[in-house]
């Protein structure tokens, strides 16, 4: 595991963690937001260049779910209530989909949402996420 | 369906209690925590009262106070919070502690994670403080609870490391 | 043996608490604010900010339980909400009725309502709409799938209606849109 991004749909980065990162080029900041403007425009290509649906109607639009270069993988996922949750990996790990799924419903809606503590729409950095996810992410390599 | 056998998600009842104490200290009394406190210990002491009423229904009266507290302990714990107390305390002259390693309704608080070393000492006391705003609502319910049985007394409560705490009751004599 | 609906294995996923605690704690909240509010318009607002701010958590509880990956249409949403949503939460189910020509407005009406179960309302509070905590949830858990909604009770049973009614109105779709100015 490299880092992990939350955002949500107001496009705010509610959490940015870092396990292994040797090279930082930009701040924090504008990392977060190149890599929301990223999501973004690429959701909004999957969708217009899918040869299969329209994205109306009932289906709802494509999207991806990870792209991999030749020194890292980004997988992605994101909820209806626009939740999106990246984690930069190794190239050679696997699909991740599931994890990310694991992520948001047994960590970041067990720890976060439904921490009292926690203001909505704000980023946060609580105690028992940290530890729930720092313990996920190492049953995973 | 009959009465008493329903259930609803936990969800709904977290969110009602985690609400009630959003509306009463951060909006209604926010500049008065005393008075947001005893309004909330007054809707628990409601609620305990209706509860040790119905838990109580069907079984015969309690012979002196520690039966009481040990029912307290034991059933409506496991009703209300799913598990028993751990351990209960006297000083055989009216006061009880009851002390819960992992007291439910505290389980899912957590503060920021110190940012420096010197931030670390100031987390516990910020969580402890954080999460006795949700203790008033059981406080309340312990009351109200040992009220209908015939037991007046004073309950207040401590938290020293969450998910842990203890609940202090005081028979008045 | 597999529930039948996706609304039993919702309501199977999660954990859950015996009603009377929850419904007792709600009508004791409900009695505390009538006492320090006096007045009952001001009540009913309090108990839809309440449900609104239960509703913009509550969502996400709901979506990594409940399997459904986008709400897009209204149309289904409504649906979705019936079938599934009171189901999880309260172990009801709804059905969706009156939907207008555009399909911009339905009604829900609850098959039951655990939310009074030893309910009474003495006179004085003639104008309170008791469940009012229902409309916030569902207006900020739609809020936050992008549909801007106004929800209002239709038919009150406590109000010597027949049923319990729910009316949502879309307001409109709020699409994403890009958060940043290009030059900053």
């Amino acid at each position: 595991m490299r880092c992990l991004y939350i955002f949500n749909r107001n496009g705010m980065c509610l959490h940015y963690h870092v396990w292994l990162r040797s090279l930082m080029t930009l701040s924090p900041q504008q990392d977060q937001k190149l890599m929301f403007g990223m999501l973004f425009s690429l959701n909004s290509f999957t969708a217009k260049i899918d040869p299969v649906s329209s994205g109306k109607e009932n289906n709802p639009p494509c999207s991806f779910y990870s792209f991999r270069t030749n020194t890292y993988k980004l997988h992605f996922m994101e909820t209806a209530s626009g939740i999106k949750i990246i984690l930069l990996t190794d190239p050679r790990i696997g699909d991740l989909r599931e994890a990310l799924m694991h992520i948001y419903s047994n960590i970041y809606v067990e720890y976060v949402v439904k921490n009292p503590l926690y203001s909505p729409g704000q980023p946060f950095r609580c105690e028992l996420f940290n530890m729930a996810l720092d313990h996920y992410v190492k049953t995973l390599q | 369906m009959r009465a008493g056998s329903r259930e609803v998600a936990e969800s709904c009842l977290d969110g009602i209690t985690m609400e009630m104490v959003a509306t009463y200290c951060d909006r209604l009394h926010s500049s008065k925590p005393d008075l947001a406190a005893r309004r909330i210990e007054a809707i628990g002491f409601q609620v305990g009262q209706q509860l040790a009423e119905r838990y109580t229904r069907d079984r015969p009266r309690f012979t002196d106070h520690l039966e009481v507290i040990k029912f307290i302990c034991k059933d409506f714990w496991a009703e209300v919070f799913k598990k028993q107390i751990d351990n209960l305390k006297t000083n055989h002259r009216g006061v009880f502690v009851l002390q819960d390693t992992r007291f439910r309704w505290l389980t899912r608080i957590s503060v920021d994670s110190p940012l420096t070393p010197s931030e670390a000492n100031n987390t516990t006391l910020a969580a402890a403080q954080a999460g006795g705003k949700y203790l008033y609502f059981p406080c309340g319910l312990i009351r109200g609870a040992l009220t209908n049985l015939g037991v007046p007394c004073a309950v207040s409560a401590e938290i020293a490391a969450l998910p842990a705490c203890s609940f202090i009751i005081r028979i008045k004599v | 043996m597999a529930p039948a609906k996706p609304g039993d294995a919702a309501f199977a996923n999660v954990d859950h608490v015996n009603a009377e605690l929850f419904t007792l704690t709600y009508g004791a909240m409900v009695r505390q604010l009538l006492t320090d509010f006096e007045d009952v318009e001001e009540v009913n607002k309090q108990l839809d900010t309440m449900g609104y701010n239960i509703g913009i958590r509550l969502i996400d509880d709901f979506l990594s339980k409940a399997n459904v990956t986008r709400c897009s249409e209204f149309r289904e949403t409504a649906d979705v909400i019936a079938k599934i949503g009171f189901k999880m939460f309260l172990g009801v189910t709804a059905t969706v009725s009156n939907w207008n020509a555009d399909f911009t407005e339905c009604s829900l009406v609850l098959d039951d309502n655990p939310l009074v179960d030893f309910v009474e309302l003495p006179e004085t509070c003639q104008g309170l709409y008791y469940c009012n905590v229902l409309c916030g949830v569902i207006r900020g858990a739609l809020e936050m799938v992008s549909m801007r909604t106004e929800v209002k009770w239709a038919r009150d049973m406590l109000r010597g209606d027949d049923a319990y009614e729910l009316r949502l109105k879309l307001i409109e779709h709020v699409a994403e849109e890009y958060p940043y100015k290009d030059d900053d």
